[in-house]
């Protein structure tokens, strides 16, 4: 056994330490699967205190170490770069405290998404971010990737809800920045710590804004004939100055495979459909959904039905959240792309993203947050054929290559994780990334926290005895 | 205002500095031991004094709008732009940045991010944090960097917008900001009625639990009423509490609060709506830094806890006014006439024993020495000293006015 091992399962017990090459499987990648690597060992620390001695043990040896929630990340957030000890949070799901008085909750790393939501629901109080994943990840996830989701058009992605956290500095030092109350002098550091992707050290408790439930939803399905009428639709209600509480686009090929794994009743000769929300007080609901209706109608909508009961829209969000999973259907391997595109772009970016489609002789379907600019093109492919993997790859940066052009991002939010680390420097100039380096240091001198992540250059220095990145193909 | 050369806290006179390009701007920060920038100079007199010499850095010639492609509700603007004139420009398009500046006219962007003003809409609306989307800094080797982006959603690289809000210029000068912005509600209205003492944490509870969903729940005292010019106090305090969507849910919400407040046997309420809410907005804005206040003080409390910081509060000697925005917790606490350096110190103390933080805003410059402008040192200050070293290591943005090490 290792000395790491026994240092570990000394400290933490048997229970908790994971080591056998089976056991370590599932932890060799996340959502994203292109590239996979063995980490040496997984612990599941239950306290903050545990994963203080985790850190130390890993700086006393060497040894790089990696915050993982669900491991829903879809852009290699959890890939153990350079091997070394994977922290996971799954065992931290306390909820410690809710205050609706004060708007705010407690709760530990681990806490699924959903089931903070669910949780509050007696109470008529919940948590805005809701990225389709909510059923698994984990809101020390949500704050590491500062995830957004259908309603975070109108609610604020998570860096808008988070007061501030408890971390476990990369040294081993505990510090807590923010809290329920507001405005404290000095730096923003939650601000800045939220989105980090685990650079920063470990977030082991979050102090999370709450936000009241809506009296009211009025859900329409706006049904067009092309992708174009419907992108038009998106650009002409946010230029109208309609800020719906969500407004998500699917196209014909992702509709195909979500109507036969939930029957929600589609229409399957549609070119495209948009889910349109507004929510909030009852009063003024109707008129805004009118509007709403008018301009999607003035673009051609075929018909624009109402979810009239809340079941009819519990299934409708269910069909738009577990899109991915539908995908399965359609082929055997998929790969989810995330880009931003300024909104009044979409209609531009998405005739590019057809292009590129058949550039390639790819299939492509989109299910995305459109009223974001938010992209998320899905490339189906076999992973089998590798010759099918290096046209996705190429698709896939020719569509985040267009994103830059169009003034917009490559990620909205599944992070740049390992998976984008190429497109840093065409976004940013190496001025801008030495000042995020700089930050970096701040937090994490040595690079053992998460290393080669995020940065072109980022803990280039921790070299592991181990094989360090292949790929899975 | 005298361009040549400026006094921060009786320091100086610095030199001053207009750079009309960012490269000339990176020349002067290269070239500088220390540097002082300023905006609409509204707000200099918060903090220390400089601990050194150095020169002043003017920004207002900074101030164009680089992009505003309205469709997109997002604008990138030079961060020398007066906040007057850029909500000026964002209403030629029907929109706003839902931020409320005193002193508007002369406030510069820049210094408004750097001292992360609010005022009473963020209940309701929020504060610069959820508008700014992307930045730009001049660091300390005179650089223009830039962090975030300008679509509305973006989580590519660290978002270092965050860290220069409120930092107070100490980790870089601002030179560009791109910025969120919202449509202009279809209608506002407010809706004020007193109450005393005695009924003031009932009552705040009750509006809590609301139906109605303000975008200002906001608490002033007798004093800040008359000083704010709102209305004749009747009583000790008045609660502003107001809307602003569309007419429709507006027009509902007013009349749901009347009911509400009905039951509760509150009675005289006075209500405004559409133009005539403008002075009540612009009062209450300009009552977050009140003209004449010699001693300013904010606290921040929980929200549950405002009724009986703010009632403390008013039973100070000396007559403050004290304006809350109840639901974030946030409360100021203004003396017109300056109380002896014993008195304030005293009267710092007291209320930071009953706050969570609290923030000298204003006092004279003799007295800053004896206070601790900044309150007591968070328990994140030692991250926070290595975040500024690694920024700015030597030292050289706005040394010695912030928090101590910084
Ligand atoms: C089907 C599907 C749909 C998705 N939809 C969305 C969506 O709508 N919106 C969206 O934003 N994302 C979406 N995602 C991406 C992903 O779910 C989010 O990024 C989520 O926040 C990750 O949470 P997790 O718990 O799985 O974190 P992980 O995948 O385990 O980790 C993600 C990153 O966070 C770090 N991390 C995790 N926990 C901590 C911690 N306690 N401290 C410090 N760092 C930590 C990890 O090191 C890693 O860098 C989707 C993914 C899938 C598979």
């Amino acid at each position: 056994m290792s000395v790491l091992l026994e240092r570990l399962i000394a400290t933490l017990g048997r229970e908790a330490v994971l080591s056998s090459p089976a056991e370590l499987l599932v932890y060799e990648c996340d959502g994203y699967t292109i590239e996979k690597n063995r980490p040496d060992v997984v612990v599941f620390p239950t306290s903050t205190e545990q994963i203080v001695q985790i850190v130390r043990v890993c700086n006393e040896l060497e040894v790089p170490f990696l915050p993982r929630g669900a491991g829903t990340s879809l852009a290699g957030g959890v890939l153990p770069v350079g091997g070394g000890v994977v922290i996971s949070l799954a065992r931290m799901k306390k909820i410690r405290q809710v205050d609706t008085r004060n708007r705010y909750a407690i709760v530990e790393p681990g806490v699924v998404n959903l089931s903070l939501t669910n949780y509050l629901k007696p109470h008529g109080w919940h948590f805005a971010p809701d990225p389709s994943s909510q059923g698994a990840c984990t809101i020390g996830g949500n704050v590491a990737t500062n995830s957004g989701g259908p309603h975070t058009l109108k609610y604020g992605v998570t860096v808008n809800h988070v007061l501030g956290v408890e971390l476990v500095l990369p040294d081993g030092r505990v510090v807590t920045t923010g809290g329920p109350i507001e405005d404290a002098p000095g730096y923003d550091l939650t601000g800045v710590i939220v989105g980090s992707e685990g650079t920063f050290g470990i977030v082991s408790k979050i102090w999370v804004r709450l936000t009241r439930n809506p009296e009211a939803y009025r859900t329409l399905l706006g049904v067009f004939e092309t992708v174009d009428d419907a992108t038009n639709t998106i650009s002409d209600l946010i230029g109208a100055g309609i800020i719906p509480a969500a407004l998500e686009m699917l196209d014909a090929p992702i509709l195909s495979a979500i109507e036969a794994a939930f029957h929600f009743g589609f229409p399957l000769d549609a070119g495209a459909v948009l889910i349109m929300e507004v929510d909030g007080l009852a009063a003024g609901l109707d008129a805004d959904a009118e509007r709403i209706e008018k301009i999607a109608r003035r673009n051609r909508a075929r018909e624009v039905r109402r979810a009239n009961t809340e079941a009819e829209r519990a299934l409708l969000w269910k069909s738009r959240k577990q899109a991915f999973g539908a995908v399965g259907r359609l082929a055997p391997s998929y790969c989810t792309q995330d880009g931003v595109v300024p909104r009044t772009k979409l209609p531009e970016m998405l005739r590019k993203i057809q292009y590129i489609g058949e550039r390639y002789n790819l299939k492509i379907c989109n299910v995305f947050h459109a009223g974001d600019g938010n992209i998320h093109p899905i490339l189906l492919f076999d992973e089998r054929d590798a010759d099918q993997v290096q046209r996705v790859l190429k698709a896939s940066h020719d569509i985040l290559d267009e994103c830059i052009r169009l003034g917009g991002s490559v990620t909205g939010e599944h992070g740049i994780g390992v998976e984008k680390i190429d497109f840093m420097p065409k976004l940013f100039s190496p001025e801008d990334l030495a000042m995020m380096l700089r930050l970096r240091a701040a937090f994490n001198p040595y690079g053992r926290c998460s290393p080669r992540k995020m940065l072109p250059t980022a803990g280039a220095c921790i070299e592991q005895s181990k094989v360090g990145r292949r790929a899975a193909l | 205002m005298d361009d040549a050369s400026c006094q921060i806290d009786g320091i100086g006179p610095l030199p001053v500095i207009r750079p009309t390009s960012v490269v000339e701007l990176g020349e002067q920060i290269r070239q500088a031991e220390a540097v002082f920038p300023l905006g609409g100079r509204t707000q200099l007199d918060l903090g220390y004094p400089p601990s050194r010499d150095g020169i002043a850095l003017d920004l207002t010639r900074l101030d164009q709008i680089i992009d505003y492609p309205a469709r997109d509700m997002t604008i990138t603007v030079q961060a020398g732009i007066r906040l007057a004139q850029l909500q000026r420009v964002l209403a030629g398009e029907g929109q706003r940045l839902p931020l409320d500046v005193p002193r508007a006219e002369q406030a510069t962007l820049g210094g408004v991010l750097a001292t992360n003003t609010s005022g009473s809409r963020r209940y309701g609306a929020g504060t610069a944090r959820d508008y700014v989307i992307g930045i730009s800094t001049v660091n300390d080797e005179g650089q223009e960097t830039k962090a975030g982006g300008r679509v509305v959603k973006n989580v590519a690289g660290y978002d270092l917008c965050k860290l220069h809000l409120g930092a107070l210029g100490t980790l870089g000068v601002i030179s560009q900001v791109t910025l969120k912005v919202r449509p202009i509600p279809e209608a506002s209205a407010v809706l004020m009625f007193g109450c005393e003492t005695a009924a003031l944490p009932t009552l705040l509870e009750e509006l809590h639990a609301s139906q109605t969903r303000p975008i200002c729940l906001d608490l002033l005292n007798a004093a800040a009423v008359r000083h704010a010019g709102l209305l004749q106090p009747k009583q000790a305090w008045l609660l502003v509490i107001g809307f602003e969507d569309s007419e429709t849910a507006v027009h509902w919400q007013m009349q749901q609060l009347i009911r509400e407040l009905t039951r509760l046997n509150v009675v005289g309420t006075e209500a405004a709506a559409g133009a005539a809410t403008q002075p009540v907005w612009q009062s209450l804005t300009e009552l977050t830094a009140p003209t004449g206040a010699g001693f300013s003080l904010q606290a921040g409390v929980l929200p549950s806890q405002v009724a009986e910081f703010a009632a403390f509060a008013a039973g100070l000697p000396g007559d403050p006014l004290i304006h809350a925005h109840a639901g974030n917790g946030l409360v100021r606490v203004h003396w017109l006439q300056t109380p002896d350096a014993s008195t304030a110190v005293a009267h710092r103390e007291t209320l930071a024993a009953r706050a969570g933080h609290l923030t000298v805003l204003r006092c004279p410059s003799a007295l800053k020495p004896l206070l601790p402008l900044w309150g007591t040192p968070r328990a994140d200050a030692e991250l926070m000293r290595q975040v500024k070293h690694a920024l700015d290591p030597r030292g050289r943005f706005n040394p010695g006015r912030f928090l101590q090490g910084i």
